[in-house]
């Protein structure tokens, strides 16, 4: 498998723009007026959630090319994916929880978002659980890609769901802005931007560590 | 006799196994049982719990009965080979998807006779002569549980574990339906009139729709030998 630099240009790019994103943070957006130094916590929290999303829609892409293509790049790019969909909707899930607790005073509340972040993280948490199990290997990939598709479909009926069942979460993206100032808007840019290089290199790395790890084992069983 | 369609002779063959032997179906209610009497435990004497509560309590109930029918309906075709006679038989694999969707649901509708009773029983719950409501709720979410559990239900077959594999993917697939199962039931139990709730019965039926046209693209590809 060739070595490029891509992956070390792109780590090294998210370091400095993350840095980058906590000046901006913590010196040129200000102080929200009601919540305080606590709101600082948005600008990690909703690139998170956001790179979370679009991890999940990765896996259902992964999914689609294994079932089309077959071929076990696209089996890599769906597991590493999915990886990180838990990881960083597990991270949106903790800092929002962090930030929900000096607001709303609980770690915990039934909100749309919330809920459907924290239902698809265990989505995707038995997705992962499936990747592991003893199946032979072929057979697990067209497995996971039934289950990335189903997953991915599902994600719709699940806000809805949450979001009929009652709503508090404070919305955002609105058409008038959602109330934020230019300067946080900025640094939420950089933030997002920091975190999504950051997501790229680690998808990037893990996908060719997935498979550099069936190489291998392809190798070891021919071995014996 | 007229000679069935495909799928009933592979549903009636599933249920003639399930039923005669005591497959599954008696699993399915002693455990769907056990729950609504443990939770019955958390009331305090003299107290009924609330309709949502107790629909919740149900659907839960139901949800586990669903895993352990499918995992008893897969579990039929995996010794001596069966599996493979059913593959290589004249029979698409979307027969056989709707054949075990059938034999389940027939199933889970029957361990909710009892679990409904148990509702009565443990929990003091009264459906106010709404029974026909009721009937329809529960038919629309079945069939969208049972769609996932042939679906996934194939996806568990021949794994070890695969009674914790399957719960641990299905579950959090279920929840729209569930909170669907929930919210209406929960009105039913408490005397209100569901006529209204028209969004939770739509979201429902495009559940049911939806993954029904995507089980039957994806279940070939699940249930195939390799």
């Amino acid at each position: 498998m060739k070595v490029t630099p891509l992956i070390s240009i792109l780590a090294v790019a998210a370091g400095f723009t993350l840095v980058g994103a906590h000046l901006a943070i913590w010196l040129h957006a200000p102080v929200e007026a009601t919540m305080g130094l606590v709101q600082k916590i948005f600008y990690l929290h909703l690139p998170l959630a956001w790179w979370a999303m679009l991890s999940f829609f990765l896996v259902f892409v992964g999914s689609v090319g294994v079932l089309f293509r077959k071929t076990a790049s696209w089996d890599a790019l769906a597991g590493s994916a999915a990886e990180m969909g838990v990881l960083f909707s597990g991270l949106a899930l903790i800092t929002g929880s962090l930030w929900a607790r000096p607001i709303w005073n609980v770690w915990w509340t039934w909100d749309p978002r919330l809920t459907t972040a924290l239902i698809m993280w265990f989505v995707y948490t038995g997705y992962l659980v499936l990747r592991t199990s003893p199946i032979p290997h072929a057979k697990r990939r067209i497995l996971c890609a039934v289950l990335g598709i189903v997953a991915f479909v599902n994600i719709p009926f699940v806000f809805f769901s949450t979001r009929l069942w009652r709503s508090i979460h404070p919305s955002v993206i609105t058409s008038s802005g959602g109330g934020m100032e230019p300067e946080m808007w900025q640094a939420m840019g950089i933030s997002l931007a920091g975190m999504g290089l950051l997501w790229l290199a680690l998808i990037i790395l893990r996908t060719r560590q997935i498979l550099i790890q069936e190489r291998l084992d392809g190798l070891w069983a021919a071995r014996l | 006799m007229p000679r069935l369609p495909r799928f009933l002779i592979l549903a009636h063959k599933d249920l003639r196994l399930m039923l005669g032997l005591g497959l599954g179906l008696v699993q399915t209610v002693l455990l769907g049982l056990l729950i609504i009497f443990v939770f019955s435990l958390s009331l305090p004497v003299g107290e009924t719990m609330s309709g949502q509560g107790a629909a919740a309590i149900f659907w839960l109930a139901s949800v586990f009965g669903l895993v352990l029918l499918f995992n008893a309906l897969y579990h039929l075709e995996e010794a001596n080979g069966v599996r493979l006679g059913l593959l290589l038989a004249p029979i698409s694999p979307t027969t056989v998807f709707v054949g075990k969707a059938l034999a389940g649901g027939a199933l889970l509708v029957l361990a909710q006779i009892f679990f409904l009773i148990g509702l009565v029983v443990f929990l003091g719950q009264s459906l106010y002569g709404q029974w026909l409501w009721a009937l329809g709720l529960v038919l629309a979410v079945d069939l969208g549980l049972v769609i996932m559990g042939s679906l996934l239900g194939a996806l568990s077959q021949g794994q070890a574990a695969r009674e914790s594999l399957l719960s641990v993917i299905l579950f959090p697939l279920l929840v729209p339906l569930l909170l669907g199962g929930v919210k209406l039931g929960g009105g039913l139990l408490s005397g209100v009139s569901i006529q209204d709730e028209t969004q939770w019965m739509t979201l429902i039926m495009a559940f049911d729709a939806l993954f029904a046209a995507v089980a039957l693209i994806l279940f070939p590809l699940v249930f195939r030998e390799g």
